[in-house]
């Protein structure tokens, strides 16, 4: 009884609005659900503007504006299929009665709409696949750059010029750059959606990948394959310079090294020593040399920390420096145990000075 | 077959005395019935469905704003892992298994499943394997390496316990999809009714028995894999473990054959629920041919795109594009199945009720779904979404709109059926708006968010990513669809006691289910219906003929009182009635087999290996005693009238016998799993630059040869005494039977002592591992075989006389057995032995 009493009160409570679905409104109804999905495309379009960071739909570089251009082609070929499937669909359903109509003419109908048409379509898709593959196979590069992917940061090697940095990659504007992938423990994948798709980084296979910036700029990159704790906070940054400037940048920092002789560098790498922040760091020309986490040798050149985690500023080394926990949780550095505040302010001083 | 069934009282009374579902405890546990069964599974798979919606909704709260501190990463990772293992794993393949045990019967007109202790075994193993699952979360240890646990990552150097929790348990539930794979694949094959030909099976059912083939070599690769990360994780083996020589690519090669077409067996029997819904509110149903050909297509193609899934690992070119080729043409198995709806629909003004709705909500969703699937096919663009949020998107829009849009459309369609109560059409109507329209807003910006640059399984995002709007969005659309998904539970539980009675057929339905009362009686039919067209409730067909009065006569005695469980068994074609099948009643043994299994492998979690080999001994026991033939039940079946009133027998051999399609089932099962190890140990040689690897010798030729030669020689022996039993000659039987032993058991101990023998530890690299793998499974191939040829022979001892009986079926059994161990032995040898010389 109480269950009757409760359907005659939805009843009440929607059944006006039901049968207003109903009467008429039917079509009101597919207008609506057709309305929105006009508005969620124009909100698609919209992801279109400004300046973004990440996104591959904001080219800068002839792979990604291959794939960009791929995409949008793709978007109006499946477009018009799904709308013109949506339109027969609902004129199927909403078309006024009909009397029987025969078989043969139905699976004409499925035939054509199902089967032949989309076989033409489709093959027009792969062949254009297999195009923009071709079109994307790596050309002849002068650059070489090794990646090896870490839980949770990049190792960047130049091995042409001895250069070692760490979660950024310095590239000349309008240069094919070669880069060899590899991994030290689980899986990773590297990915710059303005300037590339992305490849996985294997422990145990090389893999490849040629990116090339036609625009200055800095474009962010990030780890595409579930890597643990910390995958979402294992972002780098590409930093394409004129080929002037990248010519100068290389040849300063083939020179970096830290000066032994100052004041700087003889109080924090006391702090860095004492500290044990040599087992696992490395800095050039010095008695450290571990490759367990990132080489320091520029560090204070960097944009970031943390891969790409923090703006390298003052105060930021010195939180990350005193907990990496709380800037990235869960990241391997561990927290720098007893240090005292003359120490942290020395080894602060260290780190941003190593250029 | 125009008619609804009449209920006869007293006949009603005998059938159910024959047929009962026990009650209460500990009966409860011995249920066989497929209809109690599959309604277990149906609610144990919503539930967790239920909870895995819930997880969602703390997951987008994480993700509501940039950089938020709502959860750490762990739990998120932990939250994603759970959901994506819970959905797949616990609730699409279940659910849909659980309906088709309960709807099939039903549909093909049988009184239950081919193997009803095995539904009862895959059952508990389901439940068990979600309950490993979950345990994770009372000792803290949640599996944190997502639904696909890629290696190394998923490795025992960079996963804790809760991978073990996870593999465990996954274990588990694959083994009751085999199961189920094996019971529908016989079900569809054995038990339609008369008359049912294959083309006048209901789509579903073509749906199912596609299902059913896959499931046997998608769900054994995965058992394999996960057995061999186990290893990996417990006994220090290294196949996954890239620096003793494993690969680290392997686990992506294995997972993905059986992920894909994990997928199409999800989708496939949603297809099936659509397409007889569509039938029922057209009142026909324009070219079924192309829509099983779709299906079968999609079936057969689905094992061949595994590879699109890796498009980002550098593979060679041209393996790509063969990949993208297979994968942009699966598109047109789906197409054929929308066009096929059209045009049944074309003109025929379907009532706007729940099953409808949620049936054109489906087209909807399904074909942009559909629509990213081919985008992705595309090689370079997949290299950009590849594991971002356009995934995300695509894969919603697929499993959502392809299975969950379905199996509501077929609960609204068939809870009148199983419950006997109308759902409200009102609140029908109400959830279908919620979930679609917050389907929606959920997904579709995902799509976006995925181009824009964001990645999947994040924990956060950068606020220069700007895509905050987009994530609210998101997330309050996660709300509107978990309100949607409530408002069908709340009308559910309210239909129950208050929904109006449905009667048997509160559609016009075409198909035999709508022909028993609602809900169907335990027995399900009264005798088997018979069937004459492919819409048998509209078209009762051409008037019988001469043929036609012997199965009416045959399907009368069914209808009648025997005294034990019986449905008819009919060609796997023509649906031809062949012999009334014989069917076991209510039994603990399954939940003995099951508890078994459980306990050996939650041992293995808590690393007491003898309480582990102690559970093995128990589940082995426990099989041993279900599959042992029963002396009564034999006298009972030759001693009764009712084969002779029926004039069908029921006793049967070959491809007659559901004993004989399940020994098939079986050595599919085994072949698949030996293909899968042979995979692994050539992949891993493929990429090896030295065979063996390490300092390990090459192996030994000779007496491996010899004991693989009287191997074969064993299998002419089996044949030998196969010929002798036809021919009646007992004492060659015997000497056959003897000599085939006798060379099983001197390989048996030859291979113990060579594995005993062997001068290196299976923890010394890959090859070590994979060479101690494939040693051991021939090994116990053929020990169990010989258990096997020692019951035969002494069973056969007393029943040489019992040529064309239970004792033929059981040599045809045996020899199925021996001579496929024979071929296994010959390929390891070769694999093992004699290639590593050649090449």
């Amino acid at each position: 009884m109480r269950g009757r009493m409760m359907s005659d009160a939805v009843q009440k409570r929607w059944g006006k609005a039901l049968a207003r679905w109903r009467g008429g409104g039917r079509s009101r109804a597919v207008a609506w659900v057709a309305g929105s999905f006009v508005v969620l495309l124009a909100l698609l379009v919209t992801g279109c503007q400004g300046d973004r960071v990440q996104s591959s739909l904001h080219p800068a570089g002839p792979a990604a504006q291959t794939i960009a251009t791929l995409w949008w082609v793709l978007l109006a070929v499946c477009g018009i299929y799904t709308v013109g499937t949506f339109a027969l669909f609902f004129y199927a359903i909403f078309r006024p009665k009909q009397e029987e109509s025969p078989q043969k003419t139905g699976n004409t109908f499925i035939m054509v709409g199902g089967v032949i048409l989309p076989f033409f379509v489709l093959l027009g898709l792969l062949i254009y696949s297999v195009q923009a593959t071709t079109n994307l196979r790596a050309p002849d590069t002068e650059l070489t750059i090794r990646v090896v992917g870490y839980r949770f940061w990049w190792h960047v090697e130049y091995p042409d010029y001895g250069i070692v940095d760490a979660n950024e990659l310095y590239i000349p504007v309008g240069q094919p750059v070669r880069l060899e992938l590899k991994s030290a423990d689980v899986i990773h994948s590297f990915w710059v959606p303005q300037l590339a798709g992305k490849m996985d980084m294997f422990p145990d296979v090389d893999t490849e990948l040629w990116i090339q910036a036609d625009r200055e700029g800095v474009y962010r990159g990030q780890c595409a394959e579930f890597c643990g704790v910390q995958h979402a906070k294992m972002a780098f940054e590409v930093i394409a310079l004129p080929p002037k400037d990248f010519a100068a940048w290389v040849a300063e920092k083939q020179q970096s090294r830290p000066d032994q002789e100052s004041e700087v560098f003889k109080q924090g790498h006391e702090v860095f020593m004492r500290h044990g922040c040599a087992g696992c760091h490395a800095i050039r020309d010095t008695n450290a040399v571990a490759r367990a986490g990132p080489d320091l040798t520029l560090m204070g050149n960097r944009r970031m920390l943390g891969a790409a985690t923090v703006k390298n500023t003052r105060e930021n080394m010195r939180d990350w420096l005193e907990n990496p926990n709380r800037v990235k949780p869960g990241v391997l550095m561990p927290p720098t145990e007893e240090i005292s505040e003359e120490e942290i302010e020395a080894l602060v001083d260290y780190m941003l000075s190593l250029k | 077959m125009d008619q609804i069934e009449q209920r006869d009282p007293e006949l009603h009374a005998a059938l159910e005395k024959t047929w009962y579902s026990p009650t209460g405890f500990p009966e409860w546990f011995s249920e066989v019935n497929n209809r109690p069964l599959g309604v277990r599974f149906m609610v144990t798979a919503f539930a967790f469905f239920l909870i895995s919606g819930a997880l969602t909704i703390l997951m987008r709260i994480q993700l509501i704003v940039p950089n938020n501190e709502f959860m750490s990463p762990q739990t998120f990772n932990q939250l994603f892992t759970m959901h994506g293992s819970t959905m797949m794993y616990l609730f699409a393949v279940p659910f849909l298994e659980g309906l088709a045990l309960y709807m099939l019967p039903q549909m093909i007109g049988s009184r239950d499943v081919a193997y009803p202790r095995l539904t009862a075994l895959g059952y508990w193993c389901y439940l068990f394997g979600g309950m490993v699952f979950y345990a994770s979360f009372l000792v803290g240890e949640v599996p944190d390496a997502g639904w696909f646990a890629y290696t190394p990552l998923s490795g025992r150097d960079y996963s804790g316990l809760g991978l073990d929790f996870w593999a465990l348990g996954l274990a588990l539930v694959e083994i009751a999809g085999i199961v189920a794979g094996v019971e529908i694949l016989v079900t569809v094959l054995k038990f339609r009714c008369p008359g049912m030909t294959l083309g006048r099976m209901p789509p579903f059912a073509w749906a199912m028995l596609v299902v059913g083939v896959m499931s046997l070599f998608a769900f054994t690769t995965l058992l394999v894999a996960t057995l061999l990360l186990e290893l990996d994780r417990a006994a220090g083996t290294h196949f996954y473990n890239p620096n003793r020589g494993g690969s680290s690519l392997l686990w992506q090669h294995l997972f993905w054959f059986f992920g894909h077409p994990e997928v199409y067996i999800v989708f496939l029997p949603a297809t099936g629920v659509v397409s007889a819904i569509v039938t029922t509110f057209s009142r026909r149903l324009l070219g079924y041919l192309l829509i099983v050909m779709g299906m079968i297509v999609m079936g057969f193609v689905s094992f061949g795109l595994w590879v699109h899934h890796m498009y980002a690992t550098g593979l060679p070119e041209l393996s790509m594009h063969f990949f993208a080729a297979a994968s942009l043409m699966v598109a047109i198995a789906s197409a054929v199945q929308i066009f096929a709806w059209i045009a049944t629909l074309w003109g025929r003004k379907p009532p706007m009720n729940a099953p409808m709705l949620y049936t054109i909500g489906f087209v909807v969703i399904f074909v942009l779904g559909g629509m990213t699937g081919v985008m992705v096919a595309v090689v370079p663009f997949d290299w950009q979404v590849h594991d971002t949020y356009f995934i995300v998107a695509h894969l919603h829009y697929v499993l959502i709109g392809g299975v969950v849009f379905p199996v509501m459309a077929g609960l609204y369609y068939w809870l009148p059926k199983m419950t006997g109560r109308m759902l409200n059409p009102t609140l029908g109507h109400l959830s279908f708006w919620l979930t679609f329209v917050g389907f929606n807003m959920t997904f579709f910006l995902m799509h976006v968010m995925g181009l824009l640059g964001m990645p999947r399984r994040v924990y956060t995002y950068p606020a220069e990513l700007e895509l905050e709007f987009h994530n609210q969005l998101a997330t309050v659309g996660t709300f509107v669809l978990a309100a949607g998904f409530l408002v069908f539970v709340w009308d559910f539980f309210r239909s129950l006691r208050h929904g109006e009675l449905a009667g048997p057929d509160p559609w016009g339905g075409d198909t035999v289910e709508w022909t028993t009362e609602s809900p169907p009686p335990t027995y399900g039919f009264y005798g088997s219906p018979i069937v004459r067209s492919r819409h048998p409730l509209w078209h009762s067909g051409p008037v019988p003929g001469g043929e036609e009065f012997a199965e009416l006569a045959a399907a009368e005695v069914l209808g009648g009182p025997i005294p034990f469980r019986a449905t008819m068994a009919t060609d796997i074609i023509t649906g031809k009635p062949q012999s009334i099948q014989y069917l076991p009643g209510p039994s603990y043994v399954s939940l003995y087999v099951a508890g078994g299994i459980v306990l050996s492998l939650v041992a293995i979690l808590m690393q007491l290996y003898l309480v582990s080999i102690a559970g093995l001994v128990v589940a082995v026991g426990g099989l041993f005693y279900w599959l042992y033939p029963r002396q009564e039940v034999i006298e009972m079946l030759r001693n009764s009238e009712v084969g002779r009133r029926a004039g069908l027998p029921i006793i049967t051999t070959g491809t007659r016998s559901t004993a004989w399609w399940g020994a098939v089932c079986l050595l599919i099962i085994l072949g698949t799993s030996l293909a899968a190890m042979l995979y692994a140990y050539f992949y891993i040689q493929l990429y090896s630059e030295q065979w063996p690897q390490g300092n390990i010798p090459l192996p030994d030729l000779a007496i491996p040869g010899v004991i693989c030669a009287l191997l074969v020689l064993s299998s002419a022996t089996f044949c030998w005494a196969n010929r002798s039993f036809r021919l009646g000659k007992p004492m060659a039987i015997q000497a056959g039977l003897t000599t085939t032993l006798l060379f099983g058991t001197i390989f048996t101990i030859v291979q113990t002592y060579l594995i005993a023998q062997i001068p290196f530890s299976h923890q010394e690299n890959a090859y070590a591992s994979l060479f101690y793998l494939l040693s051991g499974y021939i090994w116990l191939q053929v020990l169990v075989g010989v258990v096997l040829l020692a019951v035969a022979q002494i069973r056969i001892w007393k029943e040489h006389c019992d040529r064309e009986g239970f004792m033929k079926l059981h040599m045809q059994v045996t020899g199925l057995y021996w001579h496929f161990s024979v071929v296994a032995g010959v390929i390891v040898y070769a694999a093992l032995h004699l290639l590593p010389h050649v090449i």
